[in-house]
């Protein structure tokens, strides 16, 4: 049974009640938009990230594969030391969008950030090239996929918090303003009608007087 | 149970937090909102092309996007088309719409999903699971607006 709101029976309280039931109303609608809108982004969400991790697995394998070759072919020293001429900070560009109200960070791997491909291409075999080739997409696989699983957390925060909010307000806030905006008319109409009974009964003493 | 209404009128501070915390929600959906659209072809010309919000932070295209979208127009279209799209969520919750300036946008939706779409009274309407295809396309490029309707 809704709980009644501790509110004064007076005129004006019903009215204040009124407003806020339609308030109330109106946020629901809104939150509950919202909260399709939500689901609908986290399950988009939800399907990437788990194709992204699929794709970065396989390009991970194949990476690992291609790495193996490479040193099974030029020796461990020979590449490590080919590669070190190739390390280079990453460049990524990290920003943020906003979905439906939710604030999610947006990154990308910039393209003119320094090739992996500044060893010796003369003592160097097609093996490394490759390696390096798939190192680069294993690169992105990873910032996309960092992108991915963090909306997915943050979308995921999102709905549960509004879920509450939307439940809050089904079940507790519109059924307790609604029956106090009941009760409220009742003891308006309960008023009235003593009013009434009171002075039919005047009315009566006035005309036996 | 009446005499708990002829008591004090006094608020419990979780229903003061509850009317604060509805008054909030009516605040943040719109908060992502561009304070003004930006221009296809300047913002391929920026380095970090981005907006500004309604709140104060920015929001980000990816540059592949921007691409895929300059790959449809020329170069007049580019200057023309303003970004990002706008999504308006209304009354009706099987439906969305786009709003648009011109046809620019009609020709953009339509060749992304692959159907014919009429642009009425600056907006195309389409249905959700058009809506969930578009949003897969254009992430960065499109924003979700909650509609004054509702919104007051």
């Amino acid at each position: 049974m809704p709980q009644l709101i501790r509110v004064r029976p007076t005129k004006i309280e019903l009215v204040k009640l009124k407003r806020r039931l339609s308030l109330a109303q109106r946020v629901q609608k809104i939150v509950k938009d919202r909260l399709s809108i939500l689901t609908m982004e986290f399950l988009h969400t939800a399907r990437d990230t788990a194709e992204a991790k699929r794709k970065l697995l396989d390009e991970f394998s194949k990476l690992y594969r291609a790495l193996s070759i490479a040193a099974g072919y030029h020796g461990y020293i020979a590449l490590e030391k080919e590669l070190i001429t190739t390390e280079s900070d990453l460049k990524i560009t990290a920003g943020s969008r906003n979905i439906a109200g939710v604030r999610i960070p947006s990154f990308e791997l910039m393209d003119n950030a320094k090739p992996m491909t500044e060893y010796n291409l003369v003592d160097t075999s097609s093996w490394v090239d490759n390696a390096a080739q798939l190192s680069e997409e294993s690169l992105r696989a990873i910032v996309e996929l960092a992108e991915l699983q963090r909306n997915f957390e943050l979308l995921a925060m999102e709905i549960n918090r509004t879920k509450r909010i939307t439940n809050a307000l089904e079940y507790i806030v519109i059924p307790g303003l609604q029956a106090t905006i009941n009760y409220l008319n009742m003891k308006f109409e309960e008023r009235d009608r003593e009013e009434k009974a009171r002075l039919k009964r005047v009315k009566v003493l006035v005309a036996q007087g | 149970m009446p005499n708990s209404l002829q008591d004090k009128a006094n608020q419990s501070p979780y229903k003061k937090m509850l009317q604060n915390c509805l008054r909030g929600e009516l605040r943040i959906v719109n908060s992502g909102l561009p304070q003004s659209q930006k221009r296809l072809s300047s913002l391929l010309e920026e380095k970090y092309p981005h907006v500004v919000c309604n709140d104060g932070s920015t929001h980000f295209f990816k540059r592949n996007e921007l691409e895929y979208l300059a790959s449809m127009l020329d170069t007049d279209e580019q200057k023309a088309l303003p970004l990002p799209m706008l999504i308006e969520l209304g009354a009706n919750q099987a439906e969305a719409a786009v709003i648009c300036e011109g046809q620019l946008e009609a020709k953009i939706i339509s060749k992304a999903l692959d159907m014919p779409v009429t642009c009425e009274k600056r907006r195309i309407r389409i249905y959700r699971p058009q809506l969930a295809l578009l949003r897969r396309k254009f992430k960065t490029t499109t924003v979700y607006v909650f509609s004054p309707k509702i919104v007051t």
